[in-house]
């Protein structure tokens, strides 16, 4: 008894002092905790191409200005006081690659937000998952004109690109204000790419009044188009709009060369690529014009984050790309620090309602989204451009000088 | 038309190399290379490499530099005649000779290895291979033509006729013919079977990277490029009879043709016309339209 007594005497004091130590331990594992999570870094991804096809040179840059982006951020502090993580999943073009990127970002990295894709096809692949997920994506890349189309319940995807259907929008713009174009041809590729911009000229064209002379059709393989210019030709088209990847472009006008048949040639970004310059050659690569969403760099930040990255690009008059793929980090994170969240409905909320402008590369975003609009650049924000000694440079001319936003049919 | 025809006729002479390439596989091993097409766009990037490093090394200019293509050419030969060997080894030789179809996932397995280890080499981009007599048009009435176009169609002719008088006059072309036409008796007659076998994957391989650097000034040199080139040579063996190599080369001729002339009528339809043409030579004469039935003993 006594030595109970005694043990219980001497426990009684040690009672406060445990407790206390208890409590001071929790209290610094509690605030360990919280400065853990504070300091937890923000998980962004890149899904896209940078490896499997053609395309995945504008995937490769747009990676390098997400990267910049994101030292950036983090150099100013981050994200709501969290440091951002950049995680890039090459998709290598194909959409069942992409959806498992897709999947697999979301549900076991957790990533707060997914850019890209390079590829259209796979974009429109996975963005019933993107919605359904409530995952905010940011196309940085794709054009295809349905991929910012969303359901009723949410639409999740915004985008910072060029959109197939605000190209066939401008160009045909010019084509109808152009006196000299009286009578027009349209040039397509037989890929997804093709069909779906021949859909947006034929129904732009309508909204003109306008009627192709001629509608001619190739392979992305084909490498002598003369047989379909020979038909142009004969149905006396003077200027052909075509849709069609980099490499087939520059086999278009190499065929042009051979029948020696020059009309004028509208087409679309594809032209910056570097298979249209490389295929076409120094001479006829001066010939089309085509639309970018910056053909020069007109800013002092534009030049420092060309001074950054430019080395590292094999072509830099796709500059472009990384310009765009920057822009959407800053529209996301902006969204972010409004919505006080990373959480997917509330960055979409605030990324429709934007209430700062965003001074980006290709232009200061200003609401560039709304409920029902979600392209941060439309026809008007396009450059008209064309290869000057080895550069994509502005294009001018007195007919696009004279275009009205009323002249842009959509 | 006479546009059409040339054209028809250069693509038709490539196809008409690939298309004996497999012929002399067929023949002497009685299997394939699937990889064909991938030999034909490293071969053209290997040519496009020789010509760059030559003319970093020498300052000078690759148009008009006639040698430094020849140089491409002979380079992208060698290299890829040298790597039909490994592929002969360890694609082939383990499966060739005994039943089953090993040998069609391997030589498909090598060419991956292959396109892949290119891609990381020369990236994904097209690029062109500088024509050795320039890239200028010139005319014949209303048509258009570019040097290389009579480039490739001359030189394949020559090659494929050189082939023909070899497998006819020289020894290792009687080798060849002796173990296509019965491998036990030529190797009773003291004929290195295996050596023989492994010198028409060198020579096929050889054949697919030299095409590979013929149409690289015409079609722009792409590691993709390769695969639909080696599926109309193949289809053009079929045509012709694979185991005829007269009839492999008119069958490239042919096919190269008929995808021309019908574009002349409607380009979407040239594949279409094409492989209707494979379907209707092969349901008429299943052995192609010079082929001989083949007699299996077993």
């Amino acid at each position: 008894m006594t030595k109970k007594k005694t043990a219980s005497t001497n426990m009684a004091p040690a009672r406060p002092r445990l407790t206390a130590l208890l409590g001071a331990a929790a209290a610094v594992l509690m605030s360990a905790a919280v400065q853990a999570q504070a300091a937890d870094p923000i998980k962004i991804a890149y899904n896209g191409d940078i490896s499997g096809s053609p395309s995945a040179e504008s995937g490769q840059i747009g990676v390098l200005g997400i990267g910049a982006a994101v030292e950036d951020i983090n150099k100013r502090g981050g994200v709501l006081g969290r440091p951002l993580e950049f995680l890039v999943r090459d998709d290598l073009g194909q959409p069942p690659k992409a959806i498992q990127n897709m999947t697999d970002l979301i549900d076991r990295e957790k990533v707060s937000v997914v850019f890209g894709p390079t590829n259209s096809g796979n974009a429109l692949a996975w963005k019933h998952i993107a919605n359904q997920k409530r995952m905010p994506v940011l196309v940085s890349s794709a054009s295809s004109t349905a991929i910012t189309e969303g359901p009723s319940s949410g639409n999740y995807l915004f985008r910072v690109s060029m959109v197939d259907r605000e190209q066939a929008s401008a160009l045909l713009a010019y084509v109808k204000k152009n006196p000299e174009a009286k009578a027009v041809g349209f040039f397509v590729e037989t890929t997804g790419y093709g069909q779906a911009g021949l859909k947006d000229l034929e129904q732009i064209a309508a909204l003109h009044g306008m009627k192709p002379v001629s509608i001619e059709k190739f392979d992305a393989r084909d490498t002598d188009m003369t047989s379909q210019l020979s038909k142009a030709k004969a149905a006396g088209a003077d200027t052909l709009v075509v849709w069609a990847q980099a490499a087939p472009l520059g086999h278009l006008v190499r065929s042009m060369e051979k029948l020696d048949y020059f009309p004028k040639v509208f087409t679309t970004w594809a032209a910056s690529f570097s298979g249209f310059p490389e295929v076409a050659g120094p001479k006829l690569m001066e010939w089309p014009v085509f639309l970018t969403t910056s053909s020069e760099r007109k800013s002092a930040e534009a030049d420092s984050l060309f001074a950054r990255i430019g080395p590292k690009l094999a072509n830099p008059s796709m500059f472009w790309a990384a310009s765009q793929a920057y822009d959407t980090v800053l529209l996301w994170a902006a969204a972010a620090e409004q919505a006080g969240d990373t959480k997917g409905e509330a960055v979409r909320a605030a990324l429709e309602s934007l209430n700062k402008p965003v001074a980006g590369m290709v232009k200061t975003y200003d609401k560039p989204f709304s409920a029902t609009q979600h392209e941060g650049l439309t026809a008007a924000d396009y450059h008209w451009s064309r290869w000057k000694d080895g550069k994509v440079v502005d294009f001018n001319d007195p007919v696009l000088a004279g275009l009205q936003p009323a002249d842009f049919k959509k | 038309m006479l546009q059409a025809i040339i054209g028809g006729l250069t693509l038709g002479s490539v196809y008409a190399l690939i298309a004996l390439g497999f012929n002399l596989t067929y023949t002497t091993t009685r299997t394939l290379n699937f990889a064909q097409g991938d030999f034909v766009s490293v071969g053209a990037f290997v040519g496009l490499g020789t010509v760059g490093v030559l003319t970093a090394a020498l300052g000078a200019d690759a148009v008009g530099y006639v040698w430094l293509y020849a140089l491409a050419a002979v380079a992208a030969a060698l290299a890829m005649g040298v790597l039909g060997l490994p592929l002969y080894l360890a694609a082939i030789r383990p499966f060739a000779g005994k039943p089953g179809m090993s040998w069609v996932v391997s030589t498909i397995g090598f060419g991956i290895v292959l396109q892949s280890a290119a891609l990381s080499v020369w990236g994904l981009g097209a690029r062109m291979l500088p024509a050795p007599f320039g890239d200028e048009v010139f005319r014949v009435g209303e048509a258009g033509f570019r040097s290389q176009e009579l480039v490739v169609l001359v030189l394949a002719f020559a090659i494929l006729g050189a082939f023909d008088l070899a497998m006819r006059r020289t020894a290792i072309g009687r080798c060849m013919r002796a173990v296509a036409l019965n491998r036990d008796a030529a190797a009773l007659m003291g004929i290195d079977v295996p050596r023989v076998m492994a010198m028409a994957f060198l020579a096929s391989s050889a054949l697919a990277g030299l095409s590979g650097v013929l149409v690289a000034p015409i079609l722009s040199a792409s590691l993709f490029m390769g695969v639909i080139i080696a599926l109309k040579g193949f289809s053009a063996a079929i045509i012709g009879g694979l185991t005829n190599p007269r009839g492999c080369m008119a069958g490239g001729l042919l096919i190269g043709l008929v995808e021309s002339l019908t574009a002349l009528w409607s380009a979407q339809w040239r594949e279409i016309m094409v492989f209707l043409l494979v379907i209707l030579v092969l349901a008429m004469a299943p052995n192609g339209l010079f082929g001989r039935k083949l007699v299996e003993k077993v």
